[in-house]
């Protein structure tokens, strides 16, 4: 009987906490849909920020481009390093020290504060090689806070592979190389690809890191990777920290929720295709 | 007779714990070689170690020599080595792509990129492994979907397909039913006039259908060594009369 009980407390605290956590996405989701959606319209997505104070009228379009250039950029500046570093490790990497190390310095980029990363963006990138407050030193700081990221989930992903199958590719005499790159990544590029969506939508609504390396108050779309930028995240900052306008911190909320859930849906059906 | 491998003074060793001790072994060409023994006495260390797959091992120390057409295997490039010393896993292990792009994998690495030649090559190799007929509509199928006899056909088919030399075969019926273990006998039969085959396997019956020559390892070291025909009527070691009267192993 006081077995019975427990099982079905467990699963009793197991429901409630899974209600509990759902119903709070969903009002912040329904919370957001219902104020953002009165201001929403085409021209507040095609438009640039108007009025005074800025953003008051207007729309957004720049910080919509500028937010996905910088998530484009910091995915491709992460993957490669991602990948390569998974690849190392899964490899090539002989030494357990070596890899206990490496591990060990992923684990700590992982724990970095974002602020801390975007100062750090600041010093070398803004600073130190003069790429000045610029999309591409936005993008490269995003690409060095969601790195570990993607480099743990690839890591994780391609050393599911079976690996004897692996080995019966070394068996034929196959290259690690071309094994790797004719076997495996086939064999898991969706997951990898999906992954990376993922890490890309963390990005997009990190504001932390961008605030001292690319974003600033107005900008047109840009138009070289030298160019500052508008994001989404940092715009929405402004709107709310300087009182501007809580209609449109509240539409601007719902376009930014809208792209990252969109991102997320196609990621999670890119990978589930792949099955 | 012509010995294709020859094992000097083998020993191989894990964390300091000794898995094969000093073994001496010739392999003669085109026969066919079973290595028997009780499980975890290094048969399929042995193995690894002939396709230098032990060597790669971080904590592996081996002492000794293999010589592979006489020349000593560290002399000899690895993937080089690989490909004329093709391996077989106990479990099938196609690659998840089409069972064509399975066949060509190899071929196409070592740069073979005729369309034409390419096709004669998979249907030759799939026709030795008795695979061809019951697969040949749906070449582009994946591997995956075909069932478990099939799928190891397609591996050791596959491991021909780089033209090797020998074969080693790592319990490769373990996994499969009668009438599949049937199939590949068979096949393996008609391989020894072409190719040099080893294989590994506790099924002693096996050994006995089909080798020429067996081996018995014991704990790591090579008890008797000798005709199958020969090694299982009169043994000359005690501990192989009783390994295959079944009173251990």
């Amino acid at each position: 009987m006081r077995r019975y009980a427990q099982g079905y407390f467990i699963k009793l605290w197991c429901v409630l906490s899974g209600i509990i956590v759902l119903s709070l996405i969903s009002y912040i989701i329904i919370y957001i849909i219902i104020n953002g959606i009165s201001v929403l319209n085409l021209s507040f997505i095609f438009d640039s920020p108007k009025g005074m104070p800025l953003g008051s009228e207007g729309g957004i379009y720049p910080a919509i481009i500028g937010s996905l250039y910088l998530t484009l950029i910091a995915c491709f500046f992460a993957s490669i390093l991602a990948i390569s570093t998974a690849i190392y490790l899964l490899f090539y990497c002989n030494s357990i020290k070596i890899s206990n190390l490496i591990h060990l310095v992923i684990g700590c980029i992982a724990g970095i504060p974002s602020i801390i990363i975007g100062m750090f963006g600041y010093t070398l990138l803004v600073y130190q090689l003069r790429l000045g407050r610029s999309l591409i030193a936005g993008g490269i700081t995003l690409g060095i806070m969601i790195f570990p990221v993607i480099e743990v989930k690839v890591e994780r992903i391609i050393s599911e592979i079976d690996s004897y199958i692996i080995s019966s590719s070394y068996a034929l005499g196959v290259s690690k190389t071309y094994t790797f790159f004719r076997l495996v990544l086939p064999a898991c590029k969706r997951d990898i690809i999906a992954s990376i969506a993922l890490a890309g939508s963390y990005a997009m609504g990190a504001t932390a890191p961008i605030i001292l390396t690319s974003a600033v108050m107005f900008a047109p779309t840009p138009k070289s990777l030298t160019s500052p930028v508008m994001a989404l995240p940092y715009h929405l900052y402004l709107l709310i920290s300087e009182s501007i306008s809580i209609q449109n911190a509240y539409a601007t909320t719902f376009v930014l929720i809208s792209i990252l859930l969109t991102i997320n849906i196609i990621a999670s059906l890119v990978a589930k295709t792949g099955r | 007779m012509d010995t294709i491998i020859n094992i000097n003074s083998l020993s191989v060793s894990f964390n300091n714990k000794s898995v094969l001790k000093d073994i001496d072994l010739n392999i003669i060409k085109n026969k066919i070689t079973a290595i028997i023994g009780p499980s975890g006495c290094g048969k399929s260390t042995l193995l690894k170690t002939l396709n230098y797959m032990t060597y790669e091992d971080q904590f592996a120390n081996i002492n000794g020599d293999i010589l592979f057409n006489k020349i000593n295997i560290k002399e000899i490039p690895k993937e080089d080595l690989r490909r004329r010393i093709g391996l077989v896993f106990q479990n099938p292990t196609p690659f998840p792509i089409s069972i064509y792009k399975n066949m060509v994998y190899g071929p196409v690495y070592y740069g073979k990129k005729d369309k034409k030649s390419l096709n004669i090559l998979v249907e030759e190799k799939l026709k030795i492994s008795g695979l061809y007929d019951e697969v040949k509509e749906d070449l582009n199928a994946s591997a995956l979907k075909l069932s478990g006899g099939q799928q190891q056909r397609l591996c050791i088919a596959r491991a021909l397909s780089v033209e090797p030399e020998v074969i080693l075969l790592d319990e490769p019926c373990s996994s499969l039913d009668l009438k599949n273990t049937a199939n590949i006998e068979k096949m393996l039969k008609n391989l020894s006039d072409d190719y040099t085959i080893i294989i590994v396997t506790h099924n002693l019956s096996q050994a006995k259908r089909i080798s020429d020559y067996t081996a018995f390892i014991l704990n790591g070291e090579l008890i008797e060594y000798g005709e199958t025909q020969e090694l299982f009527t009169k043994p000359k070691d005690e501990r192989t009369q009783e390994y295959i009267d079944g009173i251990f192993g």
